[in-house]
């Protein structure tokens, strides 16, 4: 577990991954890139001892959709829905190793992309770059290089 | 019970989806909001401003003397060109009331933008520009590069701005074509890297590859005049009452440093 105030953890993750969220990417690189809030959050889920981490994953999303732009509450539904299932194999999660825990990071990636296009086609149609559907794989590949530098931060 | 602990975080963000996509209720705290994450761009923005700093710094004297007379003697070449224009601009005003036509050449006063970045969610088109309501920036304003239209500011904070690509698929705009004036209107294709379309133009007009759009100014947001982008593929689709085309905008959106915001008119 961590050795700092969950709180000031998650503080820090946020801020990298927003900062790394901001950054501007070749088109082709930011459709498929991973979701980094939800990497870190799901980091901080694993790592940290807590309560009330709904509340900061609907948080989180909507600063995630103020800073994009997007439709407000679309990043949040989809890190809720996400920080259901990573909370169902946390304890798997926390005892695997790292090839594993890159297979429950593909999942939560997909839960929160498929999430994601969801509110997108609902509420603005049917017309994306079909490259964000790498993105759970680029989450997963990303998952142990985001693992060590992550806990470097912890430390 | 462990499944409704997020029930009422998620009623919570599809009840805020709800009001954000069928109301207005939140865009006061949008941007309010919004102004609060300036900081995040300005972080991010950081290293290409000392870049820029140091570039500036390390440029020798000959190499800024040289830059200054290739740059005077550019506007030198705008200057000329804009009689011309100015002169077209008289001619169109006095044959539009001539013929009584409601369509004149636009006269707007124009504010200059640096980009910060480019498209930084991957469901939209959109760019950061470094200037926003302190500088008299407003939503909807159109955007425009040194060959044409850029977008539409979508959001607005003290700081800094949003622009909606023209390419983004939510962008629509209405265009005529500069050869013959046959009316559509342009939509942005998200599976495409830079592509739009033009819809409702019917079977019989006349398109042909190479043929330039600009602004039609049917709406109020776009004004007229401002090309938006050239055809690459003109076909007719079986049993469509349509023309299928694709345009290509003039602008790459990719190499943009600097963007001209257009104001109110003069």
């Amino acid at each position: 577990m961590i050795r700092q105030r969950p709180q000031i953890l998650l503080f820090k993750l946020t801020l990298i991954s927003a900062l790394i969220s901001a950054i501007s990417l070749p088109e082709m690189i930011q459709s498929a890139a991973p979701f980094w809030m939800l990497i870190c959050f799901t980091y901080w889920l694993i790592y940290a001892e807590t309560k009330a981490v709904y509340t900061f994953a609907l948080l989180l999303g909507l600063l995630l959709d103020l800073l994009h732009g997007n439709v407000f509450g679309q990043n949040a539904l989809a890190l809720i829905g996400s920080t259901v299932f990573i909370l169902n194999v946390k304890k798997s999660f926390y005892v695997s190793n790292l090839s594993t825990q890159q297979v429950y990071v593909f999942f939560a990636s997909l839960i929160y992309l498929l999430i994601t296009i969801g509110v997108h086609w609902t509420t603005q149609g049917f017309d994306f770059s079909y490259l964000i559907f790498l993105t759970p794989l680029t989450g997963a590949i990303l998952w142990p290089i985001m693992h060590f530098l992550l806990t470097k931060l912890k430390r | 019970m462990r499944l409704l602990k997020p029930l009422i975080p998620a009623l919570i963000a599809i009840i805020l989806i709800v009001l954000d996509t069928h109301f207005s209720y939140l865009d006061k705290i949008k941007r309010n909001s919004a102004t609060l994450l300036s900081p995040i761009y300005f972080l991010v923005d950081l290293p290409s401003q000392m870049m820029n700093w140091v570039s500036d710094k390390g440029s020798d004297t000959e190499q800024l003397i040289r830059k200054n007379e290739r740059l005077t003697n550019e506007l030198l070449e705008l200057k000329a060109k804009l009689q011309i224009y100015n002169n077209l601009v008289l001619e169109n005003q006095k044959i539009s009331r001539l013929i009584d036509a409601s369509y004149t050449l636009p006269a707007n006063s124009v504010i200059l933008a640096r980009i910060k970045s480019i498209s930084q969610s991957r469901l939209k088109k959109q760019l950061v520009i470094n200037k926003g309501s302190n500088d008299h920036i407003l939503e909807s304003q159109i955007v425009l590069g040194a060959k044409g239209v850029v977008g539409q500011i979508i959001q607005s904070t003290p700081f800094y701005a949003t622009v909606q690509l023209a390419t983004d698929p939510t962008q629509h705009i209405p265009v005529k074509n500069a050869r013959n004036g046959a009316r559509g209107i342009t939509k942005g294709l998200a599976s495409n890297k830079s592509g739009m379309k033009v819809e409702f133009m019917p079977s019989e007009a006349d398109v042909k590859l190479g043929d330039v759009f600009v602004t039609s100014g049917i709406s109020e947001s776009y004004p007229a005049g401002y090309p938006v982008g050239e055809v690459i593929k003109v076909s007719t689709p079986q049993d469509e009452a349509f023309l299928l085309i694709r345009l290509k905008p003039l602008e790459d959106m990719n190499e943009l440093e600097f963007v001209l915001i257009v104001s109110e008119p003069l």
